[in-house]
């Protein structure tokens, strides 16, 4: 899961900051945290329009492209900085990154008040319709006397303390999700339950007798059924290739391919990369494993529901556009419904592709440009915004 | 006559506040001098190191050691109130602190029916910190809605119960100034110039 973690404060030393990095390194099992500072944004001018600055639009592209957004905020005057305060007027303005975004909040001072006016000014000004953030209610973390809070490598040395904000960002993953379920087209359930997605049933093709979840689960499978490879001809609907043939040709096709059956086991993927080099990460030890092995609990739910989108025949395709890999690619997963002669669902072929250089091909050829997204053409283009209640029009 | 100084809360070019403060200004003429302030050009906060105000800070913090009392006229952004007024109070207040016991009325306009309602009520918590500890007038609010059609040519409120409003609302200021001034000379409030930073404040 992406964080986004936002130091409040524009001040060259700040315990916000460090409590961000102890979050990032703490509990990196749990969230991929990215730790950003807001110095380098402009004052707020409404006259003066900066949406399109460098600081801007790193933030802008650093936030849409987050799970999450976590906000780290000091107390000035009962409230929060000004640096602060004039950020989220940027990105409240012409451009709406935090809109519908699940963000946690929390805080340390010098006094013993860890922040908590601040907090809920936060709050509001997250609430205020041209911000629209989700902000996560109750689990306030407030870190008082923080000069005292840390030792010398920057970990916090309160046990407690840590396994409240443990606590905390642990409900914030699952808030995560919870926000993402009410996003979801079906919302308002969780429906992993409609599918079974540890693979415990059984159809015609499945292999049985073999661990799933086995690093090797492949050269086990070949044994107990006899597999074909290397120079074997195979005979398809309208050809014959090699099994080496096939692979190559597999290998040649410019998305990366995944084969999952109706029982919900993950059975193939053109193995083209090694795992980081992937737009969707796989490892050669994950084939054979159930659906549920290969997704984190939280997404159960989305998995689900793709699946039923496909096996009840209501969709024949479901896509998703999938922000990991910055402005640069935009990487889509589209969930294609594989069926037999007689539209029998028997899995997905999931494809994963940047189209990015395919649009800008066909731009080149046709002569034609995107409008409409002077900000960010590609993720921006899409949805007009509503700046009347931001900050734009307001006195 | 009493001095006051009418500080515009926004940078923008643009201000139904500024119009307001002008409007102010005008209209009481007779009971007081008021002098507009614009705060556009002082620069973000950013604590700094020795403690001493930038040039742009210092004049305004003279002006409001001068005044007998402060107008604050704000806009509302995001439910609060503008970055920049944020800033100019952070200046003040890790600064000079002119604000300690300054009597200090507020006022606001914005385009929408609701008229800073929210943004009062943040720069009312933010004013009580110790570190600027105004003395705001208590139980009075002057919120002025839809404010691009709330003015006629003349850049005067068109609502003859809005200025009957304002006007009780600011001969009651007039009076707050007096009794707060002879309030806090009597019992000043210790001035921690110079030494205030939100770093020791153990």
């Amino acid at each position: 899961m992406k964080i986004v973690g936002i130091v409040g404060s524009n001040a060259a030393f700040s315990y916000n900051r460090l409590l961000l990095k102890f979050i990032a390194k703490k509990f990196g099992n749990l969230i991929d945290v990215e730790v950003l500072d807001i110095d380098k944004v402009p004052m707020f001018n409404q006259s003066n329009d900066q949406t399109n600055s460098e600081a801007i639009q790193h933030l802008n592209k650093k936030i849409v492209a987050a799970d999450g957004v976590i906000i780290a905020t000091p107390e000035y005057n009962h409230s929060i900085p000004s640096a602060l305060q004039s950020a989220l007027e940027w990105l409240s303005f012409k451009i709406h990154p935090l809109d519908g975004k699940p963000v946690m909040i929390v805080g340390a001072s010098y006094d013993v008040q860890g922040s908590s006016r601040s907090q809920l000014h936060l709050r509001q000004i997250l609430d205020a319709p041209g911000v629209n953030a989700v902000v996560m209610p109750g689990n306030e973390f407030l870190l008082g006397e923080v000069h005292k809070a840390f030792d010398e490598e920057e970990n916090l040395k309160d046990a407690n303390t840590v396994q409240f904000l443990e606590g905390c960002i642990k409900k914030f993953i699952r808030f995560i999700n919870v926000v993402r379920i009410v996003d979801a087209p079906d919302g308002m359930k969780d429906v992993s339950s409609t599918e079974d997605l540890y693979a415990t049933g059984k159809i015609d093709t499945t292999i049985e007798g073999i661990d799933m979840e086995a690093e090797d689960w492949v050269e086990q499978a070949a044994v107990a059924t006899g597999a074909v490879e290397g120079d074997a001809y195979v005979k398809l609907d309208r050809g014959i290739l090699t099994v080496n043939q096939l692979n190559y040709f597999l290998n040649s096709m410019p998305a990366e391919l995944t084969y999952a059956d109706s029982n919900n086991q993950f059975l193939y993927y053109n193995r083209m990369y090694e795992a980081e080099d992937m737009l969707a990460s796989r490892t050669p030890a994950q084939v054979g494993n159930p659906l549920a092995q290969c997704h984190p609990e939280n997404a159960f739910s989305s998995v689900a529901w793709v699946i039923q989108q496909l096996r009840s025949g209501k969709e024949d395709t479901v896509r998703a556009h999938v922000p990991t890999h910055g402005p640069d690619k935009f990487v889509v997963h589209s969930y294609q419904a594989i069926r037999d002669d007689e539209g029998n669902y028997l899995g997905i072929n999931e494809y994963v592709q940047d189209i990015k250089p395919i649009i800008d091909w066909y731009l080149k050829q046709t002569g034609q440009q995107l409008t409409g997204g002077d900000v960010d053409a590609v993720s921006g283009a899409t949805e007009k915004v509503d700046t009347v209640s931001g900050a734009t029009a307001q006195g | 006559m009493m001095n006051l100084l009418a500080i515009v809360g926004t940078n923008s070019d643009q201000s139904t506040n500024r119009k307001l403060l002008q409007f102010i200004q005008k209209h009481f003429a007779e009971k007081a001098n008021i002098e507009l302030y614009e705060i556009k050009d002082i620069p973000a906060f950013n604590k700094p190191v020795d403690k001493t105000a930038p040039a742009e800070v210092q004049d305004l913090s003279d002006k409001i050691r001068e005044a007998d009392g402060v107008i604050i006229s704000s806009p509302e952004y995001n439910h609060s109130v503008p970055a920049i007024l944020k800033s100019t109070l952070e200046w003040l207040s890790y600064t000079t602190q002119p604000l300690i016991d300054k009597p200090v009325m507020l006022t606001g306009a914005s385009y929408g029916r609701l008229g800073s309602s929210r943004a009062q009520a943040h720069l009312r918590q933010i004013l009580d910190a110790p570190e600027l500890k105004a003395r705001i007038m208590p139980s009075s609010e002057f919120l002025v809605g839809f404010s691009l059609q709330a003015y006629d040519e003349d850049g005067k409120l068109s609502d003859p119960k809005k200025i009957e409003e304002l006007e009780g609302i600011f001969n009651e200021f007039i009076h707050f100034v007096d009794i707060t001034n002879q309030l806090v000379s009597a019992n000043p409030s210790q001035q921690k110039t110079q030494s205030f930073s939100w770093e020791k404040n153990e």
